[in-house]
């Protein structure tokens, strides 16, 4: 598989601070956790170099971004660099002055708001309270600022019953064009707080009803990378595959269920250059010490990172007997690393056999849009 | 400098990818222009120094098959460029715009 000359986009973790504690956040206690923020005199060298890269969009995150003072600054490096920027955020902290900054730019591709919940009660149960009236207020800031606004909807034990509400709140009280969902992964303090937060199999069994029903219902507003709406497409396809007595399916079989690495990298909030925000205990180099471009064509961890395609599923001793071996991808190798240790393994949270062997059953084949 | 020569927007982007083939990025709009080798070749020659006849004199200097029509097909290359913004002339002072 061919390699462009340089990733197309980085995610940049701008800090480490935050003002919530979200029961299931990714980042604190992962290997991302980092002390220290970097001066924004770092990330503006370092954005010149992105320059020079031709990287087209950075994609800030942190923490939370719009906690740091500077934020204004580091933007500012990034349109004088050439390049687009989304922001990843909890919405709380976004104020008048900075949706219309943000505007003013012309260069924002959009900020995503994570909205949990159509009420305070199923959003503040995980993220704290008053953090639902923030967020949405925040979300609207930036619309009546004209600054595309994006929203994630993260699902887990306390609000998978109000996805109904949280579908009919965004497209139809607030309008949005459409919003993404997932769902609580077994990282950073989510595995601390996994008996409270992440789905159990019934549960996911309902995320997947309900959301294959609003997806129909809203014409398709409804997106899923990840998390439940993705897993009930794709085990159903795998399903419909087993069921037909398909040999295989294309680009399955083998650890593909991710190639982000081909297109971006990560830095964490230290400047440490990782493969990926989910991998970010893979240390590739420093920002301003290491040079990007030889990282990214010539590091070994990422080029063998790069060729974990080639491993097949069936090799596992995890898959062996699975009738799905030869339709799965394996998933996300960060979750796989943070539940097994190893990186180049199928990671068990997206395993069909698994989900079907806890008491979980596939949604009607009819809900499909 | 010549002012009646192409110059590149230097706002825009050339992203090199793969086989010498290239993409243009214009960051205020978002927009991507795909490039063949040959236009990622006159692209870097986009620098108000070269007109359309250096051009294709470097075509020719680089490659042995460049067609008779190559000059016209240079131009209005240049011109489809000029048309979406990618490409502009410099302004000098006091010149008639």
């Amino acid at each position: 598989m061919r390699l462009m000359r340089t990733p197309k986009k980085m995610d940049v973790s701008i800090t480490n601070r935050c003002n919530l504690r979200c029961r299931y956040c990714y980042h604190f206690e992962s290997a991302g956790d980092v002390e220290g923020d970097l001066p924004a005199a770092e990330w503006l060298q370092f954005f010149e170099e992105l320059n020079r890269c031709a990287v087209t969009e950075v994609m800030l995150a942190g923490g939370e971004p719009f906690i740091r003072e500077d934020l204004k600054e580091i933007i500012g490096g990034i349109v004088k660099n050439r390049m687009r920027f989304g922001i990843l955020s909890n919405g709380t902290l976004i104020t008048d002055e900075m949706a219309a900054f943000l505007a003013s730019t012309g260069r924002c591709n959009y900020v995503q708001v994570s909205i949990d919940g159509s009420m305070p009660g199923s959003h503040d149960a995980m993220r704290g309270k008053g953090s639902f009236a923030k967020a949405l207020e925040g979300l609207m800031t930036l619309r009546r600022h004209g600054v595309p606004a994006a929203v994630r909807v993260t699902i887990h034990r306390k609000n998978v019953h109000d996805l109904e509400g949280v579908a009919k709140l965004l497209l139809e009280d607030i309008g949005l064009s459409s919003f993404g969902t997932n769902s609580a992964g077994a990282m950073g303090l989510c595995r601390k707080n996994a008996e409270i937060v992440q789905l159990t199999a019934q549960d996911r069994v309902v995320a997947m009803e309900t959301l294959l029903r609003l997806t129909k219902k809203y014409n398709g507003r409804i997106q899923a990378m990840a998390g439940p709406l993705a897993e009930a497409k794709g085990w159903l396809e795998m399903e419909q595959a087993r069921l037909e007595g398909r040999e295989t399916m294309p680009n399955r079989g083998f650890l593909t269920g991710c190639g982000c690495y081909r297109e971006h990298l990560a830095v964490r909030a230290d400047g440490v250059i990782a493969p990926c925000t989910m991998l970010s205990h893979i240390e590739l180099g420093r920002i301003n010490h290491d040079n990007l471009g030889e990282i990214w064509r010539n590091h070994d961890t990422l080029n063998a990172l790069r060729q974990r395609h080639h491993i097949p599923l069936s090799g596992f001793s995890f898959c062996e007997g699975c009738p799905y071996v030869n339709y799965c991808t394996g998933n996300c190798p960060g979750l796989s690393y943070t539940l097994t240790g190893e990186v180049n393994h199928p990671s068990p949270d997206a395993c069909l056999r698994k989900f079907l062997a806890e008491g979980g059953r596939l949604p009607d084949r009819s809900l499909l849009c | 400098m010549d002012a009646r020569n192409p110059v590149a927007n230097p706002l825009i982007v050339l992203r090199e990818e793969f086989d010498d083939w290239a993409i243009l990025f214009d960051p205020d709009t978002g927009n991507a222009f795909g490039l063949n080798p040959t236009g990622v070749f006159i692209w870097k020659l986009l620098d108000g120094k070269h007109g359309v006849e250096d051009i294709v004199k470097n075509l020719h200097d680089e490659a042995d098959d460049v067609p008779a029509e190559a000059p016209d097909q240079v131009r209005q290359f240049v011109a489809s460029l000029e048309q979406q913004g990618l490409v502009g002339y410099e302004v000098i002072a006091g010149s008639p715009a």
